[in-house]
């Protein structure tokens, strides 16, 4: 299955877009019954596009988010990427498709308390098969880009919150993900900071073969974004 | 199996987290340590503590003692007016199996002391520099008469208590002068106690020294036999009989064992071992338990570490190779500390008994003790590390 993936993807057609989700919905079993999280979205990002994604709180933004990362399967819908069908994946297949093509970067950092910051940017080349020997470049590629190269080997824990979501971003870019997920991202980094980070973003959209999609509240981080989409009671309206 | 690719990643991984959660399983790992010591002394050292064992609870019955008589008065008896065990017959019966000493005595039922002109009869028997082992006798003050002293028929004595006081009027009487018959003896040791019954009124001399200077004396028809464990008493006891005519003609053997008193000290040991051995298993099953309890509340208090990484892209078998090594090192690592426990104790113990367990044995221990901790490690941690690794990475994430 993933030598297909691996195989079938580089060729895919470059005017396909990178993702499309359509009738896509989803339902919890809350405890006062169900409660439909996602109506019938509909969306298609193309490579190069940065797409933000706002909305109340509530409003079904971190559950998108959760499904195109393949995190969750949603009740129903389609869920394309370069045209390949990704909900009928397998479990192994599912994990192959998030450490090969998606970075993400969380609300909260998530990161490995106990862990230096090499380890916890090592974790994901770990898994995605790089080998020891590569990996210290890329890390501190990743770790630079962020600007914090010199906090390599200080443990997560002594970081401040700021730190810790710029190495969260350097996290989720140290594979060279085809996808970035990113879930305010600059919510605890300051406005030089919180630039810094949306300038990278527009830099690995540079290459034309990326997206980018980012949940936020901050205008001014949707203004910097190529295409703004308003999720509302789980109904997506594009800009 | 994890992917191969990553396989010494994961492991590196996982030793890592258990070093980080050391603290927690510090009382898991102690359990099974202390389990797998016991486990180790046990197998080692436990026929020697079991012989100790039979020593201090022959005092009470002498269970493993066997009397052997030649006794003239059974009614089978026609040859020879006077039996007594020849050299042969004893050296035969201290090389059998099972056996740890033999000792021979000779009798005389009354001798006379003569203190300050007052004469006091008693029972004299004259015994070999085996007789206090093989009855497990030891001095209230003094020492016993030994080998060399019946080799060289030196002129010394041992006084039960009673008698002792009977003939001087006191019993701190070591190194006095005592005579019995027309000899003079030096009285090189007190015997006394609970254990010794009514040889407190009894006097012993080295038995060479007995057939040279006492007369009336018994011939060598009475011999102790002390067995190794009380396993052995039976087996003796059956092969005694054809041992003694192989070496001499006789139809008058009497052979005597203390059956009743031997199965309940074989009852009361059954119950002690019973009870080490179900010690230790419970020690090292509760030790499983911890194992188990731990990565349970591991598994939980990672749960965002374990979203994390799925969400990274490790697969299911990922996590549950993660954490099934965690576990597998915290049980292998418990039972190699109660290697070296083991060793420790196995060296007190054989410092205190005066004996030594092989190495190859020890070895062989340690061997299976680790190979256990791994059935063990593996038991406890595989629902932990299949919960881990089943979870779903939303859920997981959500946690906290």
């Amino acid at each position: 299955m993933h030598s297909a993936m691996n195989e079938i993807w580089p060729h895919a057609e470059p005017d396909l877009p990178l993702i499309e989700v359509k009738g896509l919905s989803h339902t919890y079993n809350g405890g006062t019954g169900p409660i439909e999280v996602l109506r019938e979205v509909c969306l298609s990002v193309r490579k190069g596009e940065m797409v933000a994604i706002m909305g109340p709180s509530g409003s079904g933004k971190s559950t998108l988010m959760s499904v195109l990362g393949l995190l969750m399967i949603p009740s129903r819908g389609i869920y394309r990427v370069l045209d390949r069908d990704i909900l009928k994946l397998d479990r192994s297949s599912q994990a192959f498709f998030r450490r090969t093509y998606v970075g993400f970067v969380f609300q909260r950092c998530n990161l490995v308390d106990n862990c230096s910051v090499y380890e916890n940017l090592e974790f994901p080349l770990i898994y995605a098969g790089v080998k020891r020997s590569e990996r210290p470049a890329r890390i501190q590629d990743a770790l630079a880009r962020v600007n914090l190269s010199q906090r390599l080997h200080h443990k997560a824990n002594q970081l401040s919150g700021g730190e810790q979501q710029r190495v969260a971003i350097a996290r989720a870019l140290v594979n060279n993900p085809l996808i970035v997920l990113a879930d305010e991202p600059t919510g605890q980094l300051d406005r030089t900071h919180g630039e810094q980070v949306l300038d990278h973003f527009e830099q690995i959209l540079a290459g034309r073969d990326k997206a980018v999609l980012i949940v936020t509240h901050d205008p001014q981080v949707a203004e910097r974004c190529t295409r703004v989409c308003l999720l509302e009671d789980g109904v997506l309206k594009s800009s | 199996m994890p992917r191969k690719s990553i396989f010494f990643d994961i492991v590196r991984i996982s030793l890592y987290q258990v070093y980080c959660q050391r603290r927690r399983y510090l009382g898991v790992v102690l359990a099974i340590a202390l389990g797998t010591a016991g486990f180790i002394v046990i197998a080692t050292m436990g026929r020697d503590v079991k012989k100790n064992l039979n020593a201090d609870l022959d005092l009470l019955g002498g269970a493993t003692l066997i009397r052997a008589y030649l006794d003239p008065y059974l009614p089978t008896h026609k040859y020879s007016k006077y039996p007594e065990f020849t050299l042969d017959t004893i050296e035969a019966m201290k090389s059998l199996p099972g056996v740890q000493a033999v000792s021979v005595i000779v009798f005389k039922p009354t001798a006379i002391s003569t203190f300050q002109k007052e004469e006091v009869a008693f029972p004299l028997i004259g015994a070999d520099g085996f007789f206090w082992s093989v009855n497990s006798f030891t001095p209230v003050s003094g020492s016993f008469f030994n080998a060399d002293d019946v080799a060289k028929r030196r002129r010394v004595c041992v006084l039960g208590t009673r008698l002792a006081k009977k003939i001087f009027g006191r019993t701190d009487v070591v190194g006095q002068q005592c005579q019995i018959g027309n000899e003079s003896y030096r009285v090189s040791g007190i015997l006394g106690g609970v254990a010794v019954g009514d040889l407190v009124e009894y006097g012993f001399v080295p038995i060479t020294s007995a057939e040279s200077f006492v007369i009336g004396l018994s011939f060598r028809q009475k011999a102790y036999i002390r067995c190794v464990g009380w396993d052995d008493v039976s087996k003796v006891a059956a092969v005694l009989p054809d041992v003694v005519h192989a070496h001499q003609v006789t139809d008058s053997l009497r052979v005597d064992v203390r059956w009743e008193e031997l199965k309940r000290v074989q009852r009361v040991a059954w119950w002690v071992e019973l009870f080490i051995y179900l010690s230790t298993a419970a020690t090292l099953i509760l030790g499983g338990f911890g194992i188990w309890n731990g990565m349970m509340a591991t598994v939980k208090s990672r749960k965002t570490e374990i979203g994390l990484k799925k969400a990274m892209g490790a697969e299911d078998r990922d996590i549950l190779a993660q954490f099934m090594i965690e576990a597998l090192s915290l049980s292998f690592a418990s039972a190699l500390l109660g290697g070296f426990l083991g060793r420790g104790a196995m060296e007190i113990v054989g410092h205190l008994m005066k004996s030594r367990a092989s190495d190859a044995l020890f070895f062989t221990c340690v061997g299976l003790a680790l190979f256990f901790s791994l059935i063990l490690g593996a038991g406890a941690g595989f629902y932990p590390s299949l919960r881990a690794s089943r979870m779903e990475v939303v859920d997981a994430l959500r946690y906290e």
